[in-house]
């Protein structure tokens, strides 16, 4: 994010775009509400009508995948409707002629059949983020993320934020919010096959000797090109490339598009170790399992959102044998020859992250301590921290400037069809996690809701199929069929349907279709087609659906079970 | 009753709260005046703890390392010893087999850490070789 989340409810407009807080950040979803409240526009561009949209003043109900035909219809418009900030365009940025020749074929008009919207509308969105005081912020999530061209719409949110001059000032830009609690962190961390910790390059030779030199390994035991990323794992185990997955804290299996597939391509590697603290379903596969402690049982920092570092302490022991993941890591390291051996976090902390990257140097565990924090870039120790970046339009590109970058529409990979009629687009709900193996075993929120979890469908596409709220319904694709429970939505659009990735028997991703765009590599979870169909027999549904989990849990208890039988003596 | 300070292990939001513990149980969450909770918590920053004390109501915790004797056999328990030898001699006769660059390694974008997903791409880059480090980001 180029801005802050305390600082959203200082905009004057919030734009979002394929985001849909309440569900996926509810504490970022009351400073919506509190920017509301202050005098700020909201804009709601989503196919569901979700919660925001109550509160918004402008709410756009484009269709599934038209992404790229709207934003750059909206930035046709801003453009047209000479809301553009030409100073700022001729002083700060790159491209403009080039990227104007793209934009200017996508018009609201001839963009309507694409994205259903209606052009004065468009128009009147794009003056209201355009022209709000004293910024806008652009926020969006996987509804951007997750489709076939999501490097695309991207690039065209980065230019409409740029041409508009809703970036570069406090309080403004481009707010892609991360979902997971240190998804932000990992990636600062160099958990990338692309970048060593603080984004620093492993195609740089200079970045590589420094790394080596802290690392007391000569420059040639360091890869210099890129790695392969984790959404390509099935097909790189298929075409003989990869032969061990060491597994760390993920459960694939529940959580990556069109898993029956996946889990066929996990049986042909040779070695499969999983480090996690559940017997998770990828768990219940692997061939080694390292039980590591868990959230509560250890200390470290998190990378939020926003960029702000921030600390967290253990509130009890670790349980049974598990060890920190760090020192397991440590211990496999030190019996293959490499000595990476640490005292405690601290010191991974200062050695590993603030001695190599300069931006994160201020970033103390004592300036972290209670409820301090650290927003990165804090480049020295008396540093307040970085809330916005490229003030007065100090972008970090080599030239200074933004790179104005525009691409053609492109419809998505799997349109529906008579035989799968209806488009699944996969989102998030409040009470329940990723994979569920935390919130799951969490009393009151599984309370609160179970398997086989729901389907939402329209009342329109509900009916023409004789399906009421609450019946059993099958979904099926071509990768797969599942049971689950219809919840019959007048928030959902026509055509489409919504699961969360939730539910291990209504599981979405043994329908979702495995394809990734060409640059970033991500599956398009967000848009594949289906067909509802209402189960005949509904009391055998429920009983269905019952032994299905039980199936599920009990084998799952079992591979568990394993571990209360002490180890034979060798 | 202990508190112990904490981030909110779910979205990036990054909630502050405490934990309180009674005799080594997480019993209940309290929030703080976090930077961007400001002393409010979600439904899951409320009630999303206890699966720490090892409930069972969905899957058990692992709490053990544990092997299979070859592809197809039942897991069964072992010490941490054999289960660190088996995947350090296996990675090592892989990596000298197929090169590095067969060996692939993720981070975790949840709970572990920032210092876990360090020592998970030094041990990637260091000791392995390979760049084939990633996490689901995409997810």
């Amino acid at each position: 994010m180029s801005c802050g989340v305390p600082g959203m409810e200082d905009a004057g407009c919030l734009f979002l775009f394929g985001y849909n807080p309440n569900t996926s950040h509810p504490l970022v979803a009351r400073r919506v509400v509190k920017a509301k409240e202050k005098g700020a526009k909201i804009i709601v561009a989503d196919p569901r009508f979700i919660e925001t949209s109550r509160i918004a003043d402008m709410y756009l109900p484009l269709r599934n995948g038209s992404n790229v035909a709207f934003l750059n219809a909206f930035a046709n418009a801003i453009v047209t409707e000479g809301l553009m900030d030409e100073e700022f365009v001729r002083e700060h940025t790159l491209g403009f002629d080039e990227w104007w020749q793209t934009i200017e074929k996508y018009t609201p008009e001839n963009t309507r059949d694409i994205t259903g919207i209606d052009p004065g509308m468009l128009r009147e969105a794009a003056r209201m983020y355009a022209t709000a005081e004293p910024s806008s912020i652009l926020c969006w999530g996987m509804g951007v993320c997750q489709h076939l061209q999501n490097v695309e719409a991207v690039h065209t949110c980065a230019a409409i934020a740029c041409v508009s001059h809703q970036i570069g000032k406090p309080n403004s830009g481009v707010a892609p919010v991360r979902g997971q609690n240190n998804v932000q962190g990992a990636c600062d961390m160099g958990a990338l096959p692309n970048f060593f910790p603080g984004y620093q390059k492993v195609t740089d030779p200079e970045i590589r000797q420094k790394f080596a030199d802290n690392w007391n390994v000569p420059v040639e035991a360091l890869s210099g090109h890129v790695g392969y990323k984790v959404s390509d794992i099935g097909h790189l185990i298929d075409d003989g490339k990869i032969h061990a997955f060491y597994n760390f804290g993920e459960d694939p299996l529940q959580t990556e598009p069109d898993a029956l597939h996946l889990a066929k391509q996990f049986e042909r590697l040779d070695l499969f170790v999983c480090q996690d603290i559940f017997m998770t379903q990828t768990c219940a596969a692997a061939d080694v399992i390292l039980p590591a402690t868990s959230w509560g049982e250890h200390e470290g920092v998190f990378s939020a959102c926003d960029r702000t570092f921030q600390r967290f302490t253990a509130a009890v022991p670790p349980k049974g044998e598990c060890k920190h993941d760090w020192q397991i890591f440590a211990e496999v390291a030190e019996r293959m020859g490499h000595d990476m051996h640490y005292r405690d976090t601290q010191e991974i902390w200062d050695k590993e992250c603030r001695a190599m990257w300069p931006g994160a140097y201020g970033a103390t565990y004592e300036k972290m301590e209670g409820l301090g924090h650290a927003q990165w870039p804090v480049p020295t120790l008396d540093h307040p921290g970085t809330p916005d970046l490229f003030l007065g339009g100090a972008f970090t590109t080599p030239e200074g400037k933004a790179h104005l970058i525009a691409h053609e529409y492109r419809d998505p990979t799997e349109l529906p069809d008579e035989r799968y009629p209806l488009v699944l687009c996969t989102v998030r709900e409040v009470g329940h996690y990723s994979c569920r193996s935390m919130t799951g075993n969490c009393a009151q929120l599984s309370n609160l809701a179970e398997e086989p979890g729901y389907v939402h469908i329209s009342p329109a596409d509900a009916a023409a199929r004789g399906i009421k709220h609450e019946d059993m319904v099958w979904v099926y694709s071509r990768r797969g069929k599942i049971i689950t429970r219809a919840f019959v939505d007048d928030r959902a659009n026509e055509g489409a349907v919504y699961m969360t990735y939730q539910w291990w028997v209504g599981k979405c991703n043994d329908l979702t279709l495995h394809h990734v765009d060409e640059r970033s590599h991500t599956p398009e979870d967000k848009y594949c087609a289906v067909e509802v169909e209402l189960v005949d027999d509904q009391v055998w549904a429920e009983q269905h659906a019952e032994e299905l989990y039980m199936e599920l849990k009990g084998r799952l208890a079992e591979n568990a079970n394993a571990q209360h039988e002490a180890p034979a003596l060798s | 009753m202990e508190k112990h300070m904490v981030v909110c292990p779910y979205c990036g939001t990054g909630c502050k709260f405490n934990l309180l513990v009674e005799h080594d149980l997480v019993v209940g969450a309290e929030p703080l005046n976090g930077l961007t909770n400001e002393g409010f918590l979600c439904l899951k920053g409320w009630f999303g703890y206890d699966f720490i004390n090892d409930t069972k109501i969905l899957t058990p915790r692992v709490l053990h390392p544990m092997m299979r004797e070859g592809k197809g056999a039942p897991l069964k328990r072992v010490s941490w010893d054999t289960a660190l030898d088996f995947v350090a001699s296996k990675l090592s006769a892989i990596k000298e087999k197929y090169g590095p660059d067969s060996i692939f390694v993720t981070g975790s974008s949840r709970g572990a850490g920032n210092e876990a997903n360090l020592a998970a791409q030094r041990f990637a880059r260091a000791c392995i070789g390979t760049n084939n480090i990633d996490n689901c980001a995409r997810t």
